[in-house]
């Protein structure tokens, strides 16, 4: 740059400024630019830092170079332990978690533990691996879990649970189920299913349908309306295509309310309803389409819970007047709905508002250093369907409960759906037993979901086993948070 | 006159520090392997080979040393890395490639160090692109990248850099000799400078090598950059926008059509495919994960049986052995050889242009081995200059280091500075 | 020399070594830029005698030359800049070669003259010589850090 010295007006002494060399601006320029990729790259440099001592325990984990801590449930009970042998454990006491939890075998890729890999790896940037022991909780409990399960007698089965207010996954038990602690030479002999969680599998939700079909009914023609409707039954019934649905009750209901054919469960009532003008297919395409379901082969992502992924509900509806669009309305034919589904809309029905809490499953993480990391949190579902239609089912179902189940479930203020899946798989005809609902109790506010599958007279009864259910988790004082294990309890 | 007056850029205490630094890793090497052999072998050739640097540099007579000193430390670190990998063993070739750079260095800062001759001497950069160029398509096969003299192999590819650089560099002379070409005004030489690029575009397209792409056109972009800018005050925020959608424009129509093998590269999730094309990332990140902050200790690492241990993932290795900390201040240490410019501006508009060639070079080369290793960009097979294995990389890399050289240390006259001074100055 | 049981006996002895080396390393090449700082100042000394110390002076103002060419004209991007319009965008260009500031018209409208005389070739700079640029006029003169009488 050029100096400049105070004009004088006629100079007669200048003063020459000792030698200045200085590069001028032009020679500047690659500096400049040099400058600019060096701040680039030390600021990438640091990113990569960044990501490099964040992502350690995920590479550590996948790539199997360092052992693995424990999986708690709620109340600090082991339910996975990579610092021993599974087998030091009392027989049995993985038996009913194992496709939930999982482990590190491999051979389960959808459970607990391989989602969750990298913050079960005891492992630290700083320390090193094994260094300690890294403990993940669950916010499981497994004593209402083996109560389930024992419930369930040689039957097989699902019972899946969470406490609609808070968000904690509560029972996720799905029977046959794999002991991890005893390995997997027998595979090839294990029950089919055993490797699966089955309430994050689709599966044919019979007449637990209704409740969707009736948020559509709602949501289109408002919740008076909807009640005030009369449609009767005979045994069966013919709709305008010459397709002919058929009732549980072969000598019909007559004529119903709608309350009464919830009860019920008419398939007759529910038919006319999808089939009535008042109710047009788009309008349920459109509710379905709004609860999760994918229609008609549309792409929906699956839900996901802590990394667990959920394939979501799926169903075809073509024409309302035809057979296979009124039984898939109904629950059967091509409709597949995960527990975990039918219980988070139960979740979103409990608490009257058309918007679940979002279940979560991991409560906390204490690291190798013990320091403990709040993983849960309370956060909600975007509206599944509206409010006014959240509260109309909530009616019903309270209504339903406390009419027909007060025997079974009568310690309980709760509101519940029966529905009979029926299904043929290997050339074999069955139905499973399924209960849907919610309880409304303060020391139980609790959304599940049940299924009994093959479930014939003799055998334990969807309600009582929905009791079993709410009998244990009360027992588990479930309103209490689980409490942090700084020292994670033993398993024997 | 005392000495310190006939060579006032030679920095004793700096090449004392450089021992000193060396010293300090050596023993760390001690504590690893014992008071071996081989340790002591290591340890005298580093360290002698640091003091005939010295010495040399003492008594040439040199306007800047910055360099130098830089590239004596650099290479000492890097042949200590080299013989640690997975035990001790002195990397002999590491070695003799480093003394080979480093003397490079000095050649090819004598022959650029008149920036006027450097330009002059362009015919001749061109003629040797064209060479190197010819070297590539005709003899390292359609889908290699080596050329195999049978005792060694050559990577033309990498001396095609320093000529590169070369040829992007460009005075304010050569930016005003405009031609017309009906009314459309160019400057010759940027006409040139974007074909040659678009010949080494379609050359590694042709030999299936697209990972040093990027450095190329980083070198490119920079000297068409500072062309432009040599006749603007500053480049305006429009020119910059303009400029960033052409390069993001480029790059997306090259995703688009880039070949299936490019695509593979691209898409690759590396822990779906653990044992497949994801084993070296897979190994690199682990390794990391596993030498933490401070490293497994020398010689104790497992990535060295991995391949390219010595040269992709060599940030890596570093940092198993090392430990990360290690391993980003090594890096950083390679880029104190670009950013000594900042304190020194070079002189003329063709050195202006060498530094920032090799600047971008470096740092482009750089990027895409330690990001690329690290999965978060694409995995090509480029080398950090001086640290991986390699002499091909390594002579180019020393060439590169002299133009860097040249820019802290011009010298304008037939004579050098040295006896401009002895005749008296002017 | 077995090191393993000291290692064994100090778990971190190692880590605070690695540490102390690498900061070491780097602490050196630290100092390294720092000195190179100091051979900036060697390279202005060196400049200036290659530049023979040359300034250009118009009036009470000095430009320094700090580099192998300078650009004088109206343009913006030019090293010496007068805003006339007598003056070319691209004017003159001044360049150090061999100990020598040459001048040089580089399509100049108005021409350059060089103490009086217009140039047709490039011409070399001597002390006092009065360059002529449009209405200006500057002298070359050597930075001293001392008064002359005008």
């Amino acid at each position: 740059m050029p100096r400049i010295y105070p004009q004088e007006q006629q100079p007669r002494v200048i003063h020459v400024p000792p030698l200045d060399v200085s590069a001028p601006r032009s020679m500047r320029r690659a500096g400049k630019g040099t400058a600019l990729l060096l701040a680039a790259f030390l600021v990438a440099l640091v990113y990569l830092v960044y990501v490099l001592v964040t992502r350690s325990a995920f590479y550590m984990a996948k790539s199997g170079q360092t052992g693995y801590g424990k999986v708690t449930d709620r109340k600090g009970d082991v339910l996975f332990d990579g610092t021993k042998p599974m087998s030091e454990y009392e027989a049995g006491h993985f038996a009913d978690v194992g496709n939930l939890i999982g482990d590190t075998s491999g051979q389960m890729s959808n459970t607990v533990v391989t989602k969750n890999i990298e913050l079960l790896a005891n492992y630290s940037f700083l320390y090193g691996k094994n260094s300690g022991t890294v403990t993940l909780q669950t916010t499981i409990s497994h004593k209402a879990t083996r109560a389930c399960y024992n419930a369930l007698g040689k039957k097989n089965g699902t019972a899946v649970a969470y406490n609609w207010k808070t968000g904690e996954m509560l029972v996720c038990m799905s029977k046959p189920c794999v002991d991890p602690a005893l390995g997997y030479d027998n595979i090839e002999s294990m029950p089919s299913g055993s490797l699966l969680c089955k309430a994050f599998s689709p599966t044919v939700p019979g007449s637990t349908q209704k409740v969707s079909t009736l948020i559509a009914a709602y949501e289109q023609n408002g919740v008076d309306a909807v009640n005030a409707m009369q449609f009767s039954c005979s045994g069966s019934w013919v709709n305008a295509t010459g397709g002919k649905i058929n009732c549980h009750n072969p000598y019909g209901h007559g004529t119903q309310s709608l309350n009464e054919a919830f009860a019920n469960s008419c398939n007759p009532f529910f038919a006319q309803l999808v089939q009535s003008s008042q109710l047009p297919l788009s309008a349920v395409i459109e509710t379905y389409t709004q609860m999760g379901y994918s229609v008609n082969g549309q792409k929906v992502a699956p839900l996901t819970m802590n990394g667990l992924t959920i394939p979501a509900a799926s169903t075809t509806l073509t024409d309302s007047t035809e057979f296979e669009t009124q039984w898939g309305c109904l629950g059967q034919g091509k409709t597949l709905v995960s527990p975990y589904q039918l219980m988070l809309w139960q979740g979103a029905i409990a608490n009257a508002s058309g918007s679940a809490v979002q279940p979560y499953i991991l409560a906390s993480h204490t690291d190798i250093e013990n320091r403990v990391t709040q993983l849960g949190t309370t956060t909600r579902t975007p509206q599944l369907f509206t409010r006014a239609a959240a509260q109309g089912v909530h009616d019903v179902e309270v209504d339903n409960a406390k009419k027909h189940y007060s025997g079974s479930l009568g310690a309980y203020t709760c509101g519940v759906k029966s529905g009979t899946a029926q299904i043929r798989m290997d050339g074999k005809e069955f139905e499973n037993s399924l209960l849907t609902g919610f309880c409304l109790d303060e020391d139980c506010p609790v959304a599940f979901c049940v299924v009994i599958e093959e479930r014939t007279g003799a055998d334990i009864s969807n309600a009582q086993f929905a009791k079993v259910l709410l009998d244990a988790l009360r027992s588990e004082e479930i309103t209490k948070k689980p409490a942090a294990q700084t020292t994670p309890a033993q398993g024997n | 006159m005392s000495r310190s007056n006939t060579n006032p850029v030679s920095h004793p205490l700096l090449l004392l520090l450089v021992l000193f630094a060396h010293t300090a890793m050596l023993l760390l090497v001690m504590l690893s392997f014992g008071l071996t052999v081989e340790v002591l072998k290591l340890s005298c050739i580093v360290l002698i080979s640091d003091f005939v640097g010295a010495i040399i540099l003492q008594f040439v007579a040199q306007e800047a040393c910055t360099v130098d000193t830089v590239l004596l430390l650099v290479l000492g670190m890097s042949t200590i890395y080299q013989s640690c990998f997975g035990g001790l063993a002195f990397a002999m070739k590491h070695f003799i490639f480093g003394i080979a750079a480093f003397l490079m260095c000095q050649i090819s800062y004598v022959l650029v160090r008149n920036p006027y001759r450097a330009e002059k001497l362009k015919p001749l950069w061109y003629g040797c692109f064209v060479v190197l160029i010819g070297a590539i398509f005709f003899l390292t096969g359609s889908r290699g990248i080596w050329i195999d003299l049978g005792f060694i192999t050559i990577q033309p590819s990498e001396f095609l850099k320093p000529v590169f650089v070369l040829i992007c560099a460009s005075s304010i002379r050569t930016q005003l000799k405009k031609s017309e070409f009906h009314g459309w005004h160019f400057v010759p030489d940027n006409l040139l400078l974007l074909f040659c690029t678009a010949v080494i575009a379609g050359l590694q397209w042709y030999s299936r090598d697209l990972g040093s792409l990027p450095t190329f056109a980083a070198a490119a972009g920079c000297a068409l950059l500072l062309r432009f800018s040599y006749l603007r005050e500053k480049i305006s925020v429009r020119l910059m926008l303009v400029l960033g959608a052409g390069v993001v424009f480029v790059a997306v129509m090259a995703w688009k059509l880039a070949p299936s093998y490019v695509q593979d590269r691209l898409h690759t999730d590396i822990w779906s495919d653990m044992s497949g094309s994801g084993y070296q990332q897979v190994k690199a990140l682990t390794a990391i994960a596993e030498g933490g902050w401070f490293g497994k200790g020398a010689g104790n690492g497992t990535l060295v049986n991995v391949a390219a241990s010595r040269t992709d993932i060599v940030f890596s290795t570093i940092s198993e052995e090392w430990g990360l900390f290690t391993a980003i201040m090594t890096v950083v240490l390679v880029l104190f050889l670009p950013a000594a410019l900042l304190t020194v501006p070079p002189r003329s508009y063709y050195h202006s242009g060498l530094a920032l060639g090799v600047a971008a070079m470096f740092m482009v080369q750089m990027t895409l081995n330690i990001f690329g290793s690290c999965n978060l960009i694409p995995f090509t097979g480029v080398t950090i200059p001086f640290i991986s294995q390699g002499g091909s990389s390594m002579l180019s890399s020393g060439i590169m280091a002299g133009f860097l050289k040249a820019a802290q240390a011009p010298v304008l006259t037939g004579r050098t500075a040295a006896q401009l001074r002895k005749g008296g100055g002017a | 020399m077995d090191l393993t049981a000291l290692f064994e006996r100090y778990p971190y002895l190692r880590e605070a070594l690695t540490a102390f080396a690498v900061i070491f390393v780097d602490f050196c090449a630290l100092i390294i830029l720092v000195a190179a700082g100091r051979e900036r100042r060697r390279g202005d000394r060196n400049w200036a005698r290659e530049g023979r110390g040359y300034m250009l002076a118009m009036g009470t103002t000095f430009f320094p030359l700090g580099a192998a060419e300078i650009l004088i004209g109206r343009h913006p991007a030019a090293d010496i800049r007068f805003d006339d319009n007598e003056i070319s965008r691209f004017h003159a260009l001044l360049t150090l070669s061999n100990g020598q500031w040459t001048i040089e018209d580089i399509g100049a409208q108005n021409g350059v003259l060089v103490n009086g005389r217009r140039i047709t070739q490039p011409r070399t700079l001597r002390q006092n010589d009065q360059i002529q640029i449009g209405k200006r006029r500057l002298t070359v003169v050597r930075g001293t850090g001392k008064d002359v009488t005008a």
